[in-house]
């Protein structure tokens, strides 16, 4: 993808005008907040002096409304730009990760990928009004300085002289906190830890009526977690203590000078406000340290949503299927992971209307062979062809309507049964959904659901079996020449699995080509040939008991027996 | 639930009345900051420099910059006293978190205790040092402005009243508008939670466009939700323009009238130097502090204790339900079946001194009250000493049973005893131990693990006693020892189960349900372990199968498979029971004799007429192995379907 290469946004976002409207509103209101104080003193003066001050009165009053209007509309513009621009990037993202597909899981992580989409886009997305905020954000603490030069240098040096005392001990807060920081989240982490435990043996728990002794007994370094949280507040305390102190007093510092220089006459009374309100201004060099850090975050979760943008995602032909049985040919197809050759020069032919079983010991590449013939992943080296036809040479629609696909975990995206099992380019009907249900034995239990298939699948309780039939009903509705079983029928019990894999290979439901990766012999046995994989190669082909009198082949199936 | 929330909020203030109390205290020397803001401002102009004074100018500036100095100490102390109250809500909320995570077994819980109970503690900080701050700054403010004028009052405080009333009008729809961003957001984040792990399923089902679509609608409620909220926001900057900015505006306007009424030219920069420097900044601190974070803290708790308190009976146990059954947990029906426990019974009635281990009678249960009964009318009585195993297939409700004579759900109807004590209830519950599939194997000594189900250390010895029986032994010894600690991660499931079924063996229980405890064992190791609970003297066992063996085995067999449910000896149901035969058959071709199995002239193959599509159906292998040609009619290969 080449746009996925490109920056991700420009430095204005994907609402420029709105980051540049932003920018000219954020700093006429900083001008506007300069411009008041002198304003200010000057209407003062003239009060003071019983002079006619109504214009300047208004003046004020004005600027003081002015400023009231700016604030409200970067208040708006502020929220909406940052909600704009963090939409703009889930959406793009969101488009891009379903593009890449499995690879984008694989490559960061299901869990780090939605960090990055819902955390790393919100804060990325607060770049363009950082951006637009930083002049402001400059220009107060530097025109609050000048302020105060103009008004006369004395002012401008005292504050100066302050400054570096001021940065020396803003910088102690961040020093001090990172230790006490880390003890707590390792306390935290422990009682995470023991409760991840418990959670998961939750029923023996409840079984042994132990639940108050083992929550104790997670809690335990609770008193160890509080002091560190405590010790946290005392370090920011302090350091919070010495930073609230500095700005007050330079500020104090300032309205002493201009003190004494009014005492002398070289400044009025409206000089002397002004110059205390200069010197909060220029003391505001807290906010642009905050804005540059808010930037600084920003800028490093772009850069992780880069790293999504940058893997690149499988492009489609232009080619469709003819009409054909479903034949399977892998040629010479070798895909490693991680240097490791998981399938080395896999040649197969998988007639069509046939069932090929694929087994080998764990390990032995049958995942990566089934996503391989479905496309899931692309070879490193050697070709996948369809009724003669190259996979990648497929449109996306031609490529996915001919090839099914069920998994031994399959995943369920949270929306109803009916849903779940309709998950496909275009949504089957419910007809064709209920009769996939039937065939892969889920309409028994669905039916027994609060509300049937219209039950949300969070709502419903499920176990791997039930899930594993749910996913199974999603392949069979979903159809094709070709249907992959990537070990879907590891939590059935074997009367279910025998009743599921017979009417598949019957060809009754399903007359395409099947591939099943199977750990189970009666599997094996079923399957027109089998295919035994080891150490990422065909080590042979042939019917389960031509292969039996294998020892080696028998011993894949060792410890397989269970039910 | 708000009002819950709040009043709850309440009673824990009050119950730490001298935090509060210490929190006012040290909160008073920013008071006395803020005074001087003003005061000394006020009296230095007027007094010193303005009087030609430098000297006592100075010294009104100095004493503000003391005040300065010890409102710094007193924020420290401000942050200790705040750390009194979060982190005891921090704690409080952590051990509700846990005690609920271990009692539901909710993995949602853990998010819980590492993300909402920081955002929880963060913002309750957060929320008490902006109010207090705004509170006492006010007050200080208020004070210094009545002390340089009481006039000066009369023109600052109506506009500050009415931008603090205007903000506390719009506190709520403006809490409603976060909280619905909230929830947009979290819904986006629970869409993109599902979505991120179900890419492959998403793209083997070419769905690509419908998910970015599904997934769109959610970015975008999100976005529409916080562009309301960014527009609901301009009621803020009204309340903050209306108490903090106008005063300035009045002040000046009416700067010759207070002039006239005695108001000195000091008094007035005093007045403008509260506006300006405390209260407009107090006050954009509370109204931006108390909008955003208040609702979030109130979203946040109602989540926490809402979670903590409505355990929704039913939810529960499905849930638990559907976790403990490894096939499948739900709904699977079983018809009456009258006839289950005659013989148990008859037992009963021959020695009617000694009661049954566990009898059931007429037990129907179900997971709602609409829901079809996973278990219907059962009667079943075990006597002591006896050894149950419970077949089916999945789903039809054998953890269920387990459940059920562990008390842990109840029945809707009919009644559960062990030796005569009903279940659920206390003398029951010690006359029981159950083990799950999931082994419970926590960070901590091996002896910490073993002992759990006992209220005092084991012995030594019989904890070695227990490890050889069980067939623990090498693996403890491996470990370490007893005393050695063990890393549950680091485990096999196999070495999980083991350590929790020795754990159960050392619970004195004499009924043992083994609900496929040892289903990552080995057909060997599983052997011993069943063994070790049946040869206990006097010791009761029920297993839950997950291998045929186990029921050959036992001395009785309960076959679970709703309207065909049966019960009596291995040998007995081959002859009766269709599906015992069916599940022995499924499970016989264990690789050693598949042409056995195969071959089996009595199998009865729960699938009918399983021919193979078989027309010439060849698979040609290019591989090392050469070609491998297998076209061949299967039909005429016969038995593979079972046509014999």
């Amino acid at each position: 993808m080449t746009e996925a290469t490109r920056t991700l946004t420009g430095p204005l976002g994907p609402a420029p005008v709105r980051t540049l409207a932003l920018c000219l509103v954020s700093t006429a209101a900083t001008g506007a907040g300069l411009l008041l104080p002198a304003a200010l003193g000057h209407t003062l003066d003239l009060l003071l002096t019983r002079a006619p001050a109504t214009r300047w009165v208004l003046y004020c009053a004005g600027i003081v409304l002015l400023l009231a209007l700016l604030d409200a509309c970067e208040t708006v513009l502020h929220g909406t730009l940052d909600a704009r621009t963090t939409a703009w990037l889930r959406r793009r993202l969101t488009r891009h990760v379903l593009a890449v597909g499995p690879r984008a899981a694989a490559r960061f992580g299901p869990g780090d990928l939605v960090a990055r989409l819902v955390g790393n886009a919100a804060q990325a997305g607060t770049a363009p009004t950082g951006r637009a905020a930083l002049l402001a954000a400059l220009a107060g603490p530097v025109g609050g300085i000048v302020a105060l030069a103009l008004i006369d240098p004395w002012l401008a040096a005292v504050l100066l002289a302050g400054a570096p005392v001021l940065a020396l001990l803003l910088r102690a807060l961040a020093r001090d906190t990172r230790d006490c920081v880390a003890r707590y989240q390792k306390a935290q982490g422990r009682i995470a830890q023991a409760l991840s435990e418990a959670v998961r043996g939750h029923r023996t728990i409840e079984a042994a009526g132990a639940a108050d002794r083992e929550t104790a007994r997670i809690l335990r370094p609770l008193p160890e977690l509080s002091e560190a949280g405590h010790r946290m507040w005392r370090v920011q305390g302090r350091a919070a203590g010495r930073s609230v102190a500095v700005a007050p007093l330079l500020q104090l510092g300032v309205v002493a000078v201009a003190g004494v220089l009014l005492a002398r006459h070289r400044l009025t009374v409206g000089e002397v406000l002004a110059a205390s309100r200069y010197a909060v201004l220029a003391t505001g060099v807290g906010v642009l340290v905050g804005q540059l850090a808010g930037l600084a975050r920003a800028r490093a979760a772009t850069e992780r949503l880069h790293e999504v943008l940058a893997e690149p995602a499988p492009g489609y032909g232009e080619r469709g299927l003819p009409p054909g049985p479903g034949r399977l040919e892998l040629r010479g197809v070798t895909a490693r992971r991680g240097g490791r050759a998981v399938l080395d020069g896999v040649d197969l032919v998988v007639p069509g209307g046939t069932t090929l079983a694929v087994v080998g010991r764990s390990g032995a590449g049958k995942s990566l062979l089934a996503a391989v013939a479905g496309r899931l992943a692309e070879p490193d080296a050697g070709e996948v062809r369809l009724d003669g036809v190259p996979l990648r040479d497929l449109t996306h629609d031609a490529l996915r309507r001919a090839v099914g696909h069920a998994f031994e975990r399959p995943a369920l995206l949270g929306g109803t049964v009916e849903e779940e099992i309709g998950l496909a380019l275009s949504s089957p009907s419910p007809a064709r959904v209920r009769e996939a249900s039937r065939t892969a034995h889920a309409d028994d239990f669905v039916r027994r659901l609060p509300q049937g298939y219209a039950t949300p699948v969070s709502a419903a309780p499920r176990s791997g079996g039930e899930s594993q039939r749910l996913g199974l009903a999603r392949a069979f509705a979903h159809g094709g020449r070709l249907l992959i079983l990537d070990d879907a029928l590891s939590s059935l019990d074997t009367v279910t699995e025998a009743r599921i894999t017979a009417a598949l290979v019957n060809g009754g439901r399903h007359d395409g080509t099947r591939l099943l990766i199977a750990h189970r012999a009666t599997t094996a046995a079923r399957a027109d040939a089998v295919a035994w994989l080891d150490g990422g190669r065909v080590r042979a082909v042939g019917r389960h008991e031509e292969l039996w009198g294998i020892p080696e082949y028998r011993a894949v199936f060792a410890g397989e027996e269970r039910a | 639930m708000t009002e819950g929330v709040h009043r709850r909020g309440l009673r824990f203030l009050r119950d730490r009345w001298r935090v509060v109390l210490r929190l006012g205290g040290w909160s008073v020397l920013e008071t006395g900051q803020t005074f001087l803001t003003g005061f000394a401002l006020a009296r230095g102009l007027d007094a010193g420099f303005l009087a030609g004074r430098i000297g006592t100018g100075l010294a009104w500036l100095g004493v503000a910059g003391l005040a300065v100095l010890v409102a710094a100490y007193g924020t420290v102390r401000v942050y200790d006293a705040v750390a009194a109250l979060a982190e005891p809500l921090r704690d409080r909320l952590v051990t509700r978190v846990v005690s609920r995570g271990v009692r539901e077994g909710d993995a949602g819980s853990l998010s819980g205790l590492t993300q909402q109970v920081e955002i929880a503690r963060d913002t309750f900080a957060g929320l008490v040092m902006v109010s207090r701050s705004f509170v006492f700054t006010a007050v200080g403010a208020v004070v210094g402005l009545a002390s340089l004028h009481p006039l000066l009052l009369l023109v600052v405080g109506p506009p500050l009243a009415a931008g603090l009333g205007l903000f506390t009008v719009t506190l709520r729809p403006l809490a409603r508008r976060q909280e619905a961003f909230l929830a947009a957001d979290e819904a986006l984040a629970d869409r993109l939670g599902a979505v991120c792990p179900g890419l492959r399923d998403i793209t083997a089902a070419g769905a690509e466009e419908r998910v970015a679509a599904g997934t769109r609608t959610c970015v975008d409620a999100e976005q529409r939700a916080a562009d309301a909220l960014a527009r609901w926001g301009v009621l803020r900057v009204v309340s903050l323009a209306l108490g903090g900015r106008l005063p300035i505006v009045l002040l000046l306007a009416c700067a010759p009238w207070l002039l006239d009424h005695g108001v000195t030219a000091g008094a007035l920069v005093g007045a403008l130097a509260y506006v300006t420097q405390s209260l407009l900044p107090a006050l954009h601190n509370l109204v931006h502090g108390l909008g955003t974070s208040g609702s979030r803290l109130v979203v946040v708790l109602q989540r926490l204790m809402r979670e903590a308190t409505c355990g929704a009976e039913a939810e529960t146990v499905a849930r638990t339900e559907a976790e403990a059954e490894t096939g499948a947990g739900g709904w699977a029906g079983a018809k009456p079946q009258r006839e289950a426990g005659a013989e148990g019974r008859a037992e009963d009635e021959r020695e009617p001194s000694n009661p049954p281990a566990l009898s059931l009678t007429s037990v129907t249960f179900a997971y709602g009250p609409c829901a079809t009964p996973v278990i219907d009318d059962l009667d079943l009585t075990l006597p002591p000493g006896a050894h149950l195993a419970v077949v089916g297939p999945s789903g039809i409700g054998k953890s269920t049973l387990a459940a059920l004579v562990a008390g842990m759900v109840e029945p809707r109807s009919g009644t559960v005893r062990l030796r005569g004590h009903p279940v659920p209830g206390p003398e029951a519950a010690a006359l029981r131990v159950l083990i799950p599939q999931e082994a419970y194997v926590f960070t901590g000594t091996l002896a910490e693990n073993l002992g759990l189900l006992r209220q005092t250390p084991v012995p030594e010895a019989e904890l070695l006693g227990a490890a050889e029986a069980v067939g623990l032994l090498p693996l403890l010894e491996a470990l370490g020892g007893p005393t050695a600690t063990i890393d549950p991660a680091a485990l096999s499931a196999g070495e999980r189960q083991l350590i929790a079924l020795t754990r159960a063996y050392l619970s004195r229980a004499p009924l043992a349900l083994l609900d496929e405890a040892t289903c990552h064992l080995d057909a060997r190791a599983e052997q011993r372990a069943e063994r070790a609970f049946a040869d206990r003297p006097g010791g009761t066992l029920v297993v839950v199968a997950h291998r045929i063996g186990s029921a050959r085995r036992a001395d009785r067999v309960l076959v679970m498979d709703g309207p065909h449910t049966a019960y009596g000896t291995h040998d007995e149901l081959l002859r009766r029971s269709p599906t015992y035969r069916d599940l022995v058959g499924g499970w016989t071709p264990a690789p050693s004799q598949p042409a056995l199995a195969l071959r089996d002239p009595d199998r009865v193959d729960a699938v009918a007429g399983t021919g193979l599509a078989g027309d010439g159906g060849h698979v040609v292998a290019h591989g090392p192995v050469g070609q491998v040609q297998a076209p061949r009619d299967l039909r005429h290969r016969g038995s593979l379907g079972g046509e014999g």
